[in-house]
Order: structure tokens, then C-alpha cells, then sequence
């Protein structure tokens, strides 16, 4: 359904939760992968991931082809721009491998040249820890070349160590249970940012808007991952303003990507 | 449409968010449109069982849209069962509640077995916080036990796969799919498996997770309007025995 026609009898009735409303429309969703994910029953092709986006209340999407992080950087960053070049509600994002760091600078020069503003870090699948010599050797390169990192795991363990540097980080993985470790260490650095995919409390999202306002919030839902209605119901029924929630659903991203 | 939560707690968690009280509880109802929800108490789950209890109880007494679980710590079954009978006795209890990790007991360990019992023995409805592959021991701990009735609170969490290959192996066993992460294709892959919509109910982890989070889940599930009305509160309200319609519980 598109956000602009809303079901207005729906929403407006006790089901109002089952429909979509206004209040959902995302401008920007910065977690959209589609390809291959071996640990999954199913995969999902990029045409999947379009139809999907397509009948739901995100309008665009920053999003990479899974073979990057899964098997080849180079291959996948390249696969990633040739896709989405006829995708024009989805922006490419790049990815390094920081189990083979030694490549990163030719990964990061090559995606520069391209224009990729994103590059999404996966220390999960790759088995990378804070200390790493590959991952911190990366993460020097990306932030030298003004790079905005999306960063999957602990914001726990991998934000004091890119504090201080005026990183722009968007980290994926932010958990409800976290948010206070989170929220301390955006008080400091403004460049630090999360999605609202795990801020599951009751007023996760309204606590962080208080705390440090809304800039350090985007959307960012996982798909094809992760259901995307609970996502977007958070931010529909989050006790926010319309700037506000405007400021996580579109315009933090806006500004990361002028 | 009516709609019965079957996980949802009251009272304080030890983290940056507003459980509430009671009052919250129906105050999230009421934003959400569900008319009844079975809460067990925070303090009980984490703390004390019996103090927790207690005074979930006391809460019960004047709310008549909230019914209890009484929750039963494994590491002390004869304590827990006389708690579990009072509290049934109250009228205002339907059931109990074990968890795994604040315990520190998984289901093949002898102390969950013997909360089994004392389950068992009690008639009640179980909902068993399931995070992780023990699930697949549950058909057999199940089937070993006449009549428990065991709710996969969470679906197992990580481990959704191996949860519904269990319900589905198991007319016993029921799966709740609330939690942060949702991840997708989780209610398909249990129906494919073989878990009947009867078998599946609606629940929130209220006040620790917002209700939308949970009804996001459903609004994606893809289910008929029919299908739906089963999980949303059909399929509680047969396995609970509530009355119908939907109007509160008496209280006593």
C-alpha cells in the first residue's frame, strides 16, 4: 500500500494496527541486503527484495548484494553497483573483508571512485573482534576517506574504540537492552547513530530522542531478514513529533548522503 | 477482533526502559486494542518467586483484563508447587510460568523435569521461556507428562526452526513468537513444518517490549481474516478455558 493512500477506516478502527498509516513512510531504510545467506532455508533475489520494498511504507533504501561480505569483496561491491544502477530507490553500499585488510585500500579506493558513501562492516559473519589488527586497519582506512560506517555487532565493544575520531557510525545492531552504554556514548559523539530495529522498550526510541535527540536515530529494518511491520509500527506509535520522526524515517540519512 | 496476550509481564526490568506497573499494562491494552492478558510478575521471574508472586496477586485482585502466571522456580519444586496451588486457588492465576535463564536450568536437566511435574500435577497451562536448540527435548518431556499443556514462549528464540519442528511433532506443545528480533519467515516455516494455526497464539513480552512489535509480526504473517481471529485469541481462550465473550476475568 502506498503511504500516501492510506486506509484511513482501518486505521482509525480497533485493527488500527493492521494497516499501514502515514506515520510509517520511511524515506531511507540503510539495512537491505538480498542475495545468497547459507544459514537461511531460503534466499532472496534482488527482484524479491524490490517487491517486497514495493508494497511496503519505504520509499528507499541503502542496500548490497550478500556475496561481499559472504565471499568476495571485490565481486560483491562490483555485483552491488551493476545491480542497483537500474534500481533507483536503492543506493549501493560497499564492504570490505577484514579478514583480508591487507585489500582494503584498494576495496575503499575503488568504491570512492564510485561514488559509495556507505561502507557496511560484518564483524559477525567474519569473526572480528574490536582489537583485530585487520579490522582496525580497515576502519582507519574508511574514516581517512570520510566514510560513513554501518557497523554490525556490540556497540558495547566496537564504539570506545572509534570515539574520539570524528566518526560518522550507524550501528546495526543496537539492542533495547543496550541503549544506555549506546546512549552514553552518543552524549559525546555526534557522529554516533543507531537503528531503530532492536529498540523494542516500551520507550526505547522516545528515551534516546530525549537523551540526545533525534539525530542519532535512522531506520534501519534488516530486510529481507526481519519482518518490517514491527519496525515501522515502533515508529508510527513512538511518542515523537513529526520532525522527529521525520528526522529518523528520511532526513538523518539525507544529510549523511549530501 | 478480540485479542488475548499470553506473555506479558508486570512490574520493573533492569534496563533502560519504563515497565511500569499494572496500570501500564492496561494502559498499553487499551492503546492496542487487547482485551485480556496474561501477565506473570518481573519480580518473580528474575528475583523472588514466591514474594513475586505474591504480590502479582494483590495487583490481580482489582484488574480484572489481567490474569496470572504463577512462576515456578525449578531449583525449588516443593516451594513452587504449594505456590502454584495458592495461587490458583485465588481464582485469579491460569496458569505457570518457568524460565530458563535466571534460573539457571534448561528443560534435560532433573530440576526441570521435576517443574514438570509440578506443572503437570497442577492442570494448568505452561509458558516455558524457550531460547536455544533444548527445545527439541521437549516432545519427549512432554509426552512423558498426561495432559501438560507447554507454550514455547519466544518460539525458541534463535532456535525458531528447531522449536517448530517440535510443536509440530507434539499436539502439546504451542508456539508464541514475541521478541525483539523478528526475524522473518518465522510462522511460515512452522506452519510448513507442520504446526497447525491452532497451535500458534499471540503474545508480547509486554512491558519489556512494546505490543506493536508483536502485532507487526501478525500484520506480517500473511494469515486469512479466519486464521487470524485463531491466533489472536480463539486458540488462548480454548486452551485457558475463558469465557466467552471476552469481557474480563471475574474476579473473586
Amino acid at each position: 500500500m502506498s503511504p500516501d493512500h492510506p486506509d484511513t477506516s482501518v486505521t482509525n478502527g480497533e485493527d488500527h494496527w493492521l494497516r499501514p498509516s502515514p506515520e510509517e513512510h520511511i524515506g531511507w531504510d540503510v539495512d537491505v541486503l538480498y542475495g545468497p545467506w547459507p544459514r537461511h532455508h531460503r534466499d532472496t533475489t534482488l527482484a524479491e527484495v524490490r517487491d517486497h520494498l514495493s508494497r511496503s511504507t519505504v520509499a528507499g533504501a541503502l542496500a548490497l548484494s550478500t556475496r561481499g561480505p559472504l565471499y568476495d569483496d571485490a565481486e560483491g561491491n562490483a555485483q552491488t553497483l551493476r545491480d542497483l544502477a537500474g534500481c533507483p530507490e536503492l543506493l549501493p553500499v560497499g564492504t570490505a573483508d577484514v579478514r583480508d585488510a591487507l585489500t582494503a585500500e584498494d576495496r575503499l579506493d575503488e568504491l570512492a571512485a564510485a561514488g559509495v558513501r556507505f561502507l557496511r562492516l560484518f564483524t559477525t559473519e567474519q569473526a572480528a573482534e574490536p582489537g583485530f589488527p585487520g579490522y582496525r586497519h580497515t576502519v582507519r582506512l574508511a574514516l581517512e576517506r570520510g566514510l560513513v560506517l554501518l557497523h554490525d555487532g556490540d556497540p558495547r565493544r566496537f564504539g570506545p574504540p572509534l570515539m574520539g575520531r570524528g566518526a560518522q557510525v550507524v550501528f546495526l545492531d543496537l539492542h533495547a537492552y543496550l541503549l544506555a552504554d549506546f546512549l552514553l556514548m552518543a552524549r559525546e559523539e555526534p557522529g554516533f547513530k543507531a537503528t531503530t530495529r532492536m529498540l523494542s522498550g516500551p520507550d526505547s526510541i522516545e528515551r534516546a530522542v530525549g537523551t540526545v535527540g533525534p539525530r542519532h536515530l535512522v531506520f534501519g529494518s534488516r530486510t529481507p531478514f526481519m519482518d518490517l511491520s514491527p519496525q515501522t509500527l515502533k515508529l508510527r506509535y513512538a511518542d515523537l513529533t513529526p520532525d522527529e520522526r521525520a528526522a529518523i524515517a528520511t532526513k538523518n540519512v539525507e544529510e549523511l548522503l549530501a | 477482533m478480540p485479542i488475548i496476550d499470553v506473555h506479558a509481564h508486570v512490574g520493573r526490568w533492569q534496563f533502560h526502559l519504563s515497565s511500569g506497573d499494572a496500570d501500564t499494562n492496561l494502559a498499553q491494552l487499551d492503546r492496542y486494542g487487547i482485551d485480556l492478558q496474561i501477565v506473570s510478575a518481573a519480580e518473580a521471574v528474575v528475583y523472588d518467586a514466591v514474594a513475586g508472586n505474591a504480590a502479582l496477586l494483590t495487583a490481580l485482585r482489582t484488574r480484572p483484563r489481567l490474569l496470572g502466571y504463577a512462576v515456578v522456580n525449578p531449583n525449588r519444586p516443593e516451594e513452587s508447587a504449594a505456590d502454584l496451588r495458592r495461587c490458583l486457588d485465588s481464582g485469579r492465576f491460569v496458569g505457570a510460568k518457568i524460565h530458563t535463564h535466571y534460573p539457571g536450568r534448561l528443560p534435560g536437566t532433573t530440576e526441570m523435569a521435576e517443574a514438570f511435574d509440578v506443572v503437570a500435577e497442577a492442570g494448568v497451562p505452561l509458558l516455558l521461556h524457550t531460547w536455544g536448540e533444548e527445545v527439541t527435548l521437549l516432545p519427549e518431556l512432554v509426552e512423558a507428562r498426561p495432559g501438560l499443556r507447554v507454550i514455547l514462549g519466544h518460539a525458541g528464540g534463535d532456535a525458531w526452526r528447531e522449536a517448530a519442528r517440535a510443536a509440530a511433532g507434539c499436539d502439546r506443545l504451542y508456539l508464541e513468537h514475541c521478541r525483539t528480533a523478528t526475524d522473518a519467515g518465522r510462522i511460515a516455516y512452522a506452519r510448513e513444518a507442520g504446526v497447525p494455526v491452532e497451535r500458534m497464539l499471540f503474545g508480547t513480552d509486554a512491558t519489556l517490549i512494546d505490543p506493536c512489535v508483536s502485532l507487526g509480526v501478525i500484520r506480517d504473517a500473511g494469515f486469512t481474516a479466519e486464521e487470524r481471529e485463531r491466533v489472536l485469541w480463539r486458540n488462548a481462550a480454548e486452551l485457558f478455558a475463558l469465557p466467552q465473550p471476552l469481557s474480563g476475568h471475574p474476579t473473586p
